[in-house]
Order: C-alpha cells, then structure tokens, then sequence
C-alpha cells in the first residue's frame, strides 16, 4: 500500500513526544508530579517518546517504495520474490 | 453516576487526544485515494507487510475486554489471569501460523467462511457468515458500550456538556470516528490504525506500570502484600477450590487452552483477515507469530496495573487523599511491608457506585463491592499528572476503537462477500461491491450502536463476551481441525456437527449455573442440574462440551455421507496439499523457527511466574 505506516506513527510520536516534553519543561519545578512519586513525566517519557518517533519517520522516509501508487499483488508480481 | 474519580483535565491532555483523534481520521484520509477496487478495501490489496500485520493482529483483539476486562481480573484474581494469554493464546497463535495460515492464504480465499465453502459447501458457509456477522456486531457494540460508560463514569466531559448526554455522546463520538476511518480507507486504514494504537497502549501504560511498581516496592513489594494465590500462575490448580479462579488444571488446559483459544484465533476472521492480507505466504503464516512476542508480555501491561491497585496501601502517596510526603514515597529499605490479612485486598479500587441512585452498591450481607473494571481508569487517575494522563487517556480510548474497528472490517467484509455477493446480488461489478462495502460499514455500525445499548442490561462484559464465544467459537474449532486434517469429512458433517455443537453449548449452559449466581442469563434457564465453583468454569466446560459434540458428530454423519473427490480438496486439505516451499529461507528466516522460539519463551515465563 501506498503509505508507509512508518510515517504518520513517526509524526505522531513525534508531536505527542513534544508537547509532553514541553510541557514537561515548563512545569518542571510544579507540585503537579507529587502524584507521580516526584518524577517529571511528562519530559522524561516525552522525550523518550519523540525520540521513538524520530527513529520511525526517518525509517519511513528513507523506503523509497511508498511513493509507488499501485503495488503489485503478489500474484501479479512475475518471478519475483516479495520484498519491500 | 461516580464523580469522585472524575479527571481532572487540562488543556494539555484534551490537545493530545485530539492529536490522536486528527491523525486517526488523517490516515483514513490519506488512503482513500489507494482504495480502488473491493480488494484494496476489503483485503488491502494483499501488500502489507509481516510486522505490520502482525500488530494489527493482537492490536485488533485490544478492545475493551483486553483492557479493561484483564486489568479487573488481575485486580481480582491475580496474575493467574496471565493464563488467558499464555495458555489462552500463545500456542493456539503458533498453531494456526504453522499449520493452519498455508490454507486461507494458499486458498485464495478472501473470508473464513470463503474458506469454507471451498472446503465443504454452501450452507456451512452460510452458517458460519451469518453467526459471524452477528458476533462482531455485539462485540463492537460491547467496546461501544463501555467505552461510553467509562467516559460517563470518569467525567471526561463533566462541565462541558450536561452529565445526562455524556453517554450518548460518547457512543455517537465513537461511532463516527470509527465510521469515518473505515468509510474512507476500509481495511488498511483499520489496520494502520491498530498498528499507531499498540504503540499509543504500550506509551500509555509502560510508564503507568513503571511508576506503580516503583510505588509498591516492585513485584516482591506485591508478593509481600497480596496472598500468595494471587501472585503465582499455577499454584493451587489442582483443584478448582485452591485457585481463585475456579478451575481445575484439565478445565484450563482443555478449556481456555485448548477449545477456547484455537477456536479464536485459529478460525475467527477479526483476527485470521489481519493474516490473510500479508504480501506473501510466508508473510502471512510469519504474521500470528510476530503477534504472539507482544502479546506474551501484554500481561505486564494490562494485567499487572490491577495487582498494582489492589497493592496501593493507605501509606503510599497519593492513596487517600491527593500526594503524600516525600519520606513515604517508596518503601523504605529493609523495613518488612505488612500483609493485607484481607482475603480480597482492594487498595484503590473504589466502592461500586449505582448509577441511578448515586450511592454504594453493598452485596448481600451488607459489605461494599467493588468496582474492579475501573481498576486501570483509576491507576491512571491516580499516578498521572496532567499531560501524561492525556497520554493515558488516549492509549485507553485507542484501546476501545481498535477493538471496534476491527469487528467492523470483519463484518463489513463478511457481509458483502459471503452474504450480499453469494445470495443477494451474485452479478455486481466490483464498483458495486466497493460502495456495498462501504454501505456494510454504515449498517455495521449502527447495528453495533443498537447492540451498545443493549448491552447495558448486562453487568459484566466479561460474562457477556464469553457467553458468545462459547456459543459460537468453541464447537468451530472442531470443524476446521477436521476439515483441514481430515481429508474425508464431508460437507454435510461439517454442519450437523456445527448445528450439535452450538446446541449443545446452550443445553449445557441452560442446565449448568456458576455457583453464587441465580438462574437466568448466566445458566441455569432450562433445569439446574450441576453447580460449577465460577463462571469461567462454567464456560470453560461448555466449550469442551460443545467442541466434543461438534467433533463427534462430525465425524458420525461425515462417514455415513459421501465424500468429495480428493482432486477437489488440493490446497484445502493438509494430507493432499503440498508442504509450502521453503528451501529460500535460512533456518532462522522459517516460520516453524520462530515458532519454537515463542514457545521456548512461553514456557520460560510460565516458570518465573509459576
């Protein structure tokens, strides 16, 4: 198919990662994280999550495939082995 | 309705879940334009990767039972609960990669019922497609249905809108979401979708078990709190009156570990469609594979948060009343935790509010219940600051519309290929049947919308999913397995035996009653006749019952009817099908490889965790 899941997964974590991290910043001396035992959540798995997402949109990008409109179906694709 | 759990959002948590809620819809957007013909709504063109599918698979079978279900067993039970993904799921996934995937991919069939109507004839087919279609409908309407209630019983939208519309809100909110993302993309946007949602599950909840078991000392903080039953997976199992779950090591194994699980998800197309659409053979059989790694763990994730909330004491931060001081935070070192002499500890859990009258629901002799279906919604509520706890929210809604969209797809693709194509309209152009498939969505949906609101006369979810299962799963297992591997079974065995074994699962569910429960919709509704210890061994053993019955009956008509020629049964029958080609592939690069490697991890952490 042609998108490569990689990509919005990657945008996603990429954006959720950052307003957590920001977020996380920004309220990083708050009482808001006596709730959770004194750690920042919000910044240290943000940024733990837009470094996941990075990894993943660059992973996406560099597959040249997606950017065929038809892939073929396997029994259309003569003599070849499946890959991507 | 309970407010005193209610969230206390900010603007942080609503932006990411519409974050999410934008990308969802965005993908379904994205695909439309590759959607040209029925195969690439129904099938995704048969061109999606290994791992891809993969996460679709377990991410599919994520809905509110997963979650919200196994999070209340754990709290409940214990990590015995692990079993309905170690036993209850694992090998039955090995299973039908190994044997099972070379017959609904090599067939070419596009449905489970397709498969067969190869194998046997039309009315099994029919049969089948028809129970099907009306399984999925009810089990996305149940994930409909306690979605809605959880946002209604969270107060996610309390002071917006008035508290009296939150539930039909919610249903409508989902259902629209849901309608949307499958109108436009059909299979591969549901499928896109369950890949973003696993990773958004285990985002949401890895933190959320990380900061609890911090908390409660870690899992020996836990064994030092909880009884011991709780937190061993096969201690006591010799007896259904030494584990907390009721059942014996044979109800289990034979049961949930055999019956039950092969029969879902080694025949149930919500899952089996997530396989079939793979780009190759070797793709597809490696898909419930890849699947079976996570959902070995998932148990850490769904199942561990409710022992952590019955864990939480009263002299741990936040528990009671908001954050506690910095000293008592964690445990201090060497200082011996003290057990909860409590056989049923609730630490967190709340009280069982009545929706109606507003005050605690009390059992018979006057003791609070307890509401363990909130147990993650609360732990969420009560680790999370603001900003995460959006995160949370999101991973747990995302839960719910997996489950969802994948009975959608699975009934929308059902419906125009075995019912609407076979018996309705055979002529169509397959623009037609595109727009049929898109028109099966809408209904699909609104039929899931009149199952939510008919599932709120029922109490458990659990209880109500698994009276289905049993009913419709159990006894199919019995029909593939000879029909695959047993090249003389016949057509017409194959639906006597289904109709016996359907009838034998309500004959022994009219007859049979858990203990502790009245007759009525849990058993019993014909005559009492035996007592089963609890539900689920009530279930277990309707499952072997009826399974036994289709079995044997099956084989009984199939010998006294004649049998298809063997030249029509190539590729449907494993004896008269030829092994698939391998001889590309290294030794680790084989389905059966890995295969082993699940396995030899399976047993290891039924080990660590006996």
């Amino acid at each position: 198919m042609g998108l490569d899941i990689r990509i919005p997964l990657g945008m996603i974590f990429l954006i959720i990662g950052g307003i957590m991290s920001a977020f996380g910043f920004y309220s990083r001396h708050s009482s808001l994280y006596d709730r959770s035992l004194g750690v920042n959540l919000n910044m240290t798995w943000g940024l733990i999550m837009f470094v996941f997402g990075l990894v993943m949109y660059v992973v996406g990008k560099r597959q040249k495939w997606q950017d065929d409109p038809v892939t073929p179906r396997p029994w259309e694709r003569t003599g070849s082995k499946h890959g991507h | 309705m309970n407010l005193t759990h209610a969230a206390n959002l900010t603007l942080i948590d609503w932006l990411i879940m519409l974050v999410y809620f934008a990308f969802v819809l965005g993908i379904g957007f994205a695909l439309k334009r590759y959607m040209r013909t029925s195969n690439d709504f129904f099938l995704a063109g048969r061109s999606i990767p290994a791992w891809v599918c993969g996460l679709a698979f377990i991410s599919a079978n994520l809905g509110a039972q997963e979650v919200i279900g196994m999070g209340a067993s754990g709290a409940k039970y214990g990590i015995i609960t692990s079993h309905f993904y170690w036993i209850g799921a694992v090998p039955a996934m090995c299973f039908v990669g190994i044997f099972m995937m070379p017959f609904y991919y090599g067939s070419k069939a596009r449905s489970v019922p397709e498969y067969l109507r190869m194998r046997f004839d039309e009315k099994t087919r029919a049969l089948n497609a028809v129970s099907f279609a009306v399984m999925t409908v009810f089990s996305s309407g149940i994930s409909m249905y306690a979605m809605a209630l959880l946002i209604q019983t969270l107060g996610l939208f309390h002071g917006i809108i008035p508290d009296q519309y939150i539930f039909h809100l919610s249903i409508v909110l989902s259902a629209l979401i849901v309608l949307g993302y499958i109108f436009l993309g059909g299979l591969t946007s549901a499928i896109y979708n369950e890949v973003l949602q696993f990773f958004l599950i285990v985002a949401g909840f890895a933190p959320l078990v990380w900061i609890g078991l911090r908390n409660v000392g870690g899992w020996d903080g836990i064994k030092h709190t909880l009884p011991v039953s709780m937190t061993h997976s096969w201690r006591g199992m010799a007896h259904a009156s030494t584990n907390s779950l009721g059942v014996e090591w044979v109800g289990l194994a034979m049961g949930l570990g055999f019956v039950l699980s092969f029969g879902y998800w080694c025949t149930d197309f919500l899952v089996i469609q997530r396989a079939m659409v793979a780009d190759s053979e070797v793709s597809a059989r490696r898909v419930p594979l890849i699947a079976a790694i996570p959902k070995m763990f998932f148990p850490f994730l769904v199942i561990l948060p409710g022992l952590i909330a019955v864990s939480v004491t009263s002299n741990m931060a936040g528990a009671g009343s908001g954050a506690g001081n910095q000293t008592s935070m964690t445990r201090p070192a060497g200082s011996a935790p003290v057990p909860l002499d409590e056989a049923h500890p609730h630490g967190i859990i709340p009280e069982k509010i009545d929706p109606i009258s507003g005050h605690a629901v009390l059992s018979t002799d006057g003791t609070p219940v307890y509401n363990y279906d909130l147990a993650i919604p609360v732990m969420l509520l009560h680790y999370f600051p603001t900003g995460i706890l959006g995160l949370g929210l999101t991973a747990l809604l995302a839960s719910f519309m997996s489950g969802m969209a994948g009975n959608v797809t699975a009934f929308n693709t059902v419906w125009t290929y075995d019912i609407y194509q076979a018996y309705i309209n055979k002529k169509g152009t397959d623009a037609h049947y595109l727009w049929m498939g898109r028109m099966a969505t809408i209904g699909g949906i609104v039929l899931s919308i009149g199952a939510a609101y008919a599932a709120t006369s029922f109490n458990n979810i659990m209880d109500a999913l698994q009276l289905i299962f049993s009913m419709v799963n159990a006894p199919l297992f019995a029909t593939f397995l000879l029909g695959m591997f047993w090249k003389r079974t016949t057509g017409h065995g194959a639906f006597a035996g289904l109709v016996s074994g359907t009838g034998a699962a309500l004959l022994h569910h009219g007859l049979s009653l858990p203990a502790d429960a009245t007759p009525g919709i849990h058993g019993a509704w014909i005559h009492l006749v035996h007592t089963y210890p609890s539900d689920m061994a009530q279930n277990f053993w309707t499952a072997i019952f009826a399974f036994t019955v289709n079995m044997v009956v099956t084989a009984v008509v199939s010998m006294a009817t004649e049998a298809r020629p063997e030249s029509e049964l190539v590729g449907l029958v494993y004896s008269l099908t030829p092994k698939p080609v391998e001889t590309h592939l290294e030794w680790w690069q084989k389905p059966a490889t890995l295969a082993i490697a699940v396995l030899v991890m399976l047993v290891a952490l039924n080990l660590v965790f006996a």
